[in-house]
């Protein structure tokens, strides 16, 4: 239990600091603390924060997945194919799931069956699921889809837009199966000590498989949200977006040596991460400043972690 | 006690912010009061839009009007500059000039600042007709050279000069980009007439120097009697050339660009490249912002504008470059 009291206490800090930046940039400009913008942070942060929950049961579980990036662009150009063909909306999206939900699965198996490192199995899935989606568009995006598809993105309720909603259902989803099911606890436990928790008798490779798995499926929701939000799945779409991902959530404090963390802090890490770039273009900073001021902040937040531990060493 | 610690962060950030919001102030771009625009470009590691943002400031500070200039990171992310357009609608820019990291996917986008009665005015790659059509936006103008024009005035250039008798390779911008995709057009429709003009290799190499050369390189592995490289940017074109001298083939390839960037003007009065074609995008930046600050006054702006374009070769290489 102690790796979710120092989570919580963790989190607090990166909450203080979300709503430091908050105050920060209410304070140099006008336009940060407006209803219409925050929802608009909201709305940019979702497609990084789904991917983000899906990247924190696989950090938890001391591992990696570089390939989230292009899994989007696979699960999106499989959705955009399969409206174009004129298949219902429900199958287009439970295609493309499943497609996500398969390559994660197939990461898993090489991490697992095959004994790969996971940033070697993932890093070879980046290229592969990229390559895929290239071949099955033949480089081009496949775009233009009618209204309801789109309503995914563009839809309002109570002036809170869609993608919003889907986030906030991801994250209780994912935040039940990780603190409620025993899954979510074996999560925990393959992180903390692997050979531990083989020994008390838990299957390892079925619950690891299932963890890439898991960020597969999260990865091809991101994706949903995407191609409706820009009319159009690119297959280079999602190029790094492991990287924001992975930024997300160490900033929320979910540590890269696994077996703690939560998702708690991973979406105030997106958040802060949203609301940072938003505040950068509003102030208008030069983009090549962005860069660094956002470098900064992963390095700072990672080597705060890092500095305490060595510490209480 | 962690998250006493990690309170040392967060001043850190808030300086940085500050200064970086600060530094920006100092540059004359804050809030002053006067109306403020704002030029969203593709990315800012392409001399092409460095020499476009150069073009608008002065525009800027002739017209007396603020100057917001935002980037993606990278010129394939599309979502990156949706979100800085809409940051941009946010802090209530008067008027916005764009072009577009993706013809189809910034549609979207611009039916917010449309909804937000923000001007905005395309710049270099054009929106997709039909999907703006379709989603019902709207725009100011559009600002820019003739891409299919560019590509035609390469092509008659290389049937000119190879007297009717050449083995192709073009190198390809991003697949879908109507920008890459009409110099394509202009250029295959050029050489059409001549027989002996064949393309033997077209392969995407995304407007990147990396790529464009090796793409090229492979390409040279599988076809080794090409005599022409047509890339459809200067920064491909230039990655092609050493793609060229790593084989040992100096000298021995044509190599046509388009965009006519400083690098490839002074590649061309060494003899290493053999053409291509200036699209003065400091011009376009300029015409774009003027377009822009008339549509926020509510003045008439032209549907159309168009930014001169013409051939460069040994001949008018440098010369041109030092008009500018």
């Amino acid at each position: 239990m102690r790796h979710r009291l120092s989570a919580s206490g963790r989190r607090l800090g990166t909450l203080a600091g979300l709503f430091g930046l908050g105050v920060l940039l209410w304070a140099l400009t006008p336009h940060f603390l407006t209803v219409s913008n925050l929802l608009n942070v909201l709305e940019q942060t979702s497609i990084n924060a789904v991917i983000a929950a899906g990247m924190t049961f696989v950090i938890i579980s001391a591992g990696i997945d570089l390939s989230v990036g292009s899994l989007v662009a696979v699960a999106g150009v499989v959705l955009a194919s399969t409206l174009h063909a004129g298949m219902p909306i429900t199958i287009a999206l439970a295609a493309s799931l499943a497609v996500g939900f398969a390559f994660g699965l197939l990461n898993g198996l090489a991490i697992t069956w095959g004994r790969l490192p996971p940033f070697i199995a993932t890093l070879g899935m980046m290229s592969i699921a990229r390559g895929c989606a290239l071949l099955f568009t033949e480089g081009r995006p496949v775009s233009g889809f009618d209204p309801a598809f789109r309503s995914i993105a563009t839809a309002r309720l109570l002036g809170i837009p869609a993608p919003v909603f889907v986030t906030i259902a991801v994250y209780l989803m994912a935040h039940f199966v990780l603190a409620e099911t025993r899954f979510g606890r074996y999560v925990y436990s393959m992180g903390g000590n692997e050979e531990a928790t083989r020994l008390s008798g838990v299957n390892v490779r079925l619950h690891k498989t299932l963890v890439y798995g898991v960020s597969g499926l999260a990865s091809a929701v991101a994706a949903v949200l995407l191609t409706a939000r820009l009319n159009s799945a690119q297959p280079i779409a999602g190029i790094m977006y492991e990287l924001d991902a992975i930024a997300a959530t160490v900033i929320g404090g979910t540590s890269l040596m696994g077996g703690e963390g939560g998702l708690g802090g991973t979406i105030i890490g997106a958040l802060i991460m949203g609301v940072l770039r938003n505040g950068l273009n509003l102030l208008g900073v030069s983009s090549f400043v962005q860069q660094i001021v956002i470098g900064l902040v992963i390095v700072f937040a990672v080597l705060i972690d890092t500095v305490l531990k060595a510490r209480k060493g | 006690m962690r998250a006493l610690h990690r309170s040392i962060l967060y001043p850190a950030v808030a300086t940085l912010v500050a200064l970086a919001g600060g530094c920006n102030r100092a540059a004359g771009t804050g809030t002053t009061g006067r109306p403020r625009v704002a030029l969203v470009m593709k990315t800012l590691n392409n001399p092409f839009f460095i020499d476009m943002q150069r073009g608008a400031e002065k525009a800027a500070k002739d017209l007396d009007v603020d100057l917001v200039v935002q980037a993606a990171d990278r010129e394939t992310d599309v979502e990156r500059q949706m979100q800085i357009v809409e940051n941009l609608i946010q802090a209530h820019v008067g008027a916005l000039a764009l072009t577009p990291s993706g013809s189809r996917e910034v549609v979207p986008v611009v039916g917010k600042a449309n909804a937000a009665k923000i001007p905005v005015v395309i710049v270099d790659t054009r929106l997709d007709q039909k999907a703006a059509t379709d989603a019902g936006v709207k725009t100011a103008s559009f600002v820019g050279s003739d891409n299919y024009r560019g590509g035609q005035i390469i092509g008659e250039y290389l049937v000119k000069v190879a007297n009717g008798r050449a083995k192709v390779a073009i190198l390809e911008g991003i697949p879908g980009h109507e920008t890459g995709d009409s110099r394509v057009r202009g250029f295959k429709d050029a050489i059409k007439g001549s027989p002996g003009v064949t393309i033997v290799a077209s392969q995407p190499a995304n407007w990147e120097r990396d790529q464009g050369f090796n793409v090229f390189q492979n390409i040279l592995q599988a076809h080794a009697d090409i005599d022409t490289v047509f890339a459809c940017n200067d920064i491909m074109a230039l990655g092609a050339i050493e793609a060229i001298s790593a084989a040992g083939k100096a000298g021995q390839i044509r190599v046509l660009g388009f965009d006519a960037i400083d690098d490839a003007r002074r590649a061309i009065t060494d003899g290493k490249m053999t053409a291509t074609v200036a699209q003065y995008p400091d011009e376009m930046g300029r015409a774009a912002i003027e377009a822009a600050v008339k549509a926020m006054k509510g003045e008439a702006v032209p549907a159309d504008i168009g930014v001169r374009i013409g051939l460069i070769t040994k001949e008018n290489a440098a010369r041109d470059s030092d008009k500018k």
